[in-house]
């Protein structure tokens, strides 16, 4: 019979044996699920995801494309009331009117937006502040109908 | 019943099942799963003392493999390389985490299991040994606690050991020449000869 007190073992020997012990060591199944689950769930995200994303691509080409007609048409608006009535910006805090007429009692609603003057230029308003980057608040006059009536230009 | 795929995927390398894996293969992640984890497994519980970190480090290792096997260059290390380099760091994190050791838990195998032939009294014995040397390899320093696990706990060759730790195999050898030596102190001078280490030295060579 082989002697087994700790005193008579060898390291060599005593690490074999808990290395015989741990090699029957088995990770417990619901850990393989587990990991199984998280596979699944990763995947289905990805697929899910895909057409969530080109749902948004479209969502953002058509906001893009609105954004492009809107300021579009500003800008033509604009322009027309620029020539129509040019001495009434030649003052840097005129009130433009760029569509129709505000009616006496319509009811309005004021958007204040601060914009680079440079996109005043672009939409053919004379800058008013110093360099083109810098920012100038605007006010928007918006109608009833939501088409802006009038834009007025502070410093 | 084997069908065909599943029988091919068994005789896949693990470069091919890594990079069936990255294209969203899910037999291949199952496959490599299967191949792997009772490795990552007993390494993580061997280096924690704790079946449940290890079961929680297993479900790590296989996440990161899962998002990153785009990543796995086969020609870096083969994967049990990575998958161990990989264990190390979520052992580390767990430990930190832990900030302390948690009392080993048992499980499902012990010295009773497979001495046979001795007495009660003998088979007790030995499994107190064994839980002197759980605690013993345990309260090692990690870099020591490190080696002794893969090369004399898990067989693993001084070159793959070395590729999983980041480091050359001459410091592998001399780590695990300090962690025998600091291993038979803390077990109390019960071991530890010359002979030992070159016994040993033999099973892990390269």
């Amino acid at each position: 019979m082989t002697s087994t007190g700790p005193e008579d073992y060898g390291l060599a020997d005593t690490l074999d044996a808990l290395r015989r012990a741990e090699a029957c060591m088995e990770t417990p199944p619901h850990v393989e699920a587990a990991v199984l689950a998280a596979w699944d769930r990763e995947h289905a995200h990805r697929t899910a995801s895909r057409p969530r994303t080109l749902w948004r691509d479209a969502a953002a080409v058509a906001a893009a494309i609105t954004i492009a007609i809107g300021l579009a048409q500003l800008g033509q608006q604009l322009r027309r009331a620029t020539q129509r009535a040019p001495e009434r910006y030649q003052d840097s805090r005129t009130l433009l009117l760029v569509g129709e007429p505000i009616l006496q009692g319509e009811p309005v609603r004021m958007v204040r937006m601060r914009v680079p003057a440079a996109t005043l230029t672009g939409l053919g308003v004379r800058p008013v502040t110093g360099t083109p980057g810098e920012h100038v608040d605007v006010d928007v006059i918006v109608g009833e109908d939501g088409v802006a009536r009038a834009i007025r230009v502070g410093r | 019943m084997r069908d065909a795929t599943r029988a091919t995927d068994g005789d896949l390398a693990d470069s091919d099942l890594m990079r069936r894996t990255a294209a969203g293969d899910r037999e291949a992640f199952t496959t490599i799963y299967q191949r792997h984890h009772a490795m990552v497994y007993r390494f993580a519980r061997l280096m924690t003392g704790s079946s449940s970190a290890a079961e929680d480090i297993v479900q790590e290792v296989f996440l990161v493999l899962m998002r990153d096997a785009g990543r796995y260059d086969p020609a870096r290390a083969a994967l049990p390389s990575y998958l161990y380099g990989v264990a190390r760091h979520q052992t580390r994190r767990r430990l930190a985490r832990d900030r302390q050791f948690v009392a080993f838990d048992g499980g499902c195998c012990d010295a009773a299991q497979y001495v046979t032939e001795d007495d009660v009294t003998t088979t007790l014995e030995r499994r107190q040994v064994l839980q002197r040397l759980r605690r013993a390899i345990l309260s090692l320093p990690r870099k020591y606690r490190e080696v002794i696990v893969l090369c004399d706990l898990q067989d693993v060759s001084y070159n793959d050991a070395a590729a999983a730790l980041g480091c050359a195999v001459g410091t592998i050898r001399s780590r695990l020449h300090r962690a025998r030596t600091l291993l038979a102190q803390k077990m109390g001078g019960a071991v530890s000869s010359e002979g030992d280490h070159q016994r040993m030295s033999m099973r892990c060579a390269v």
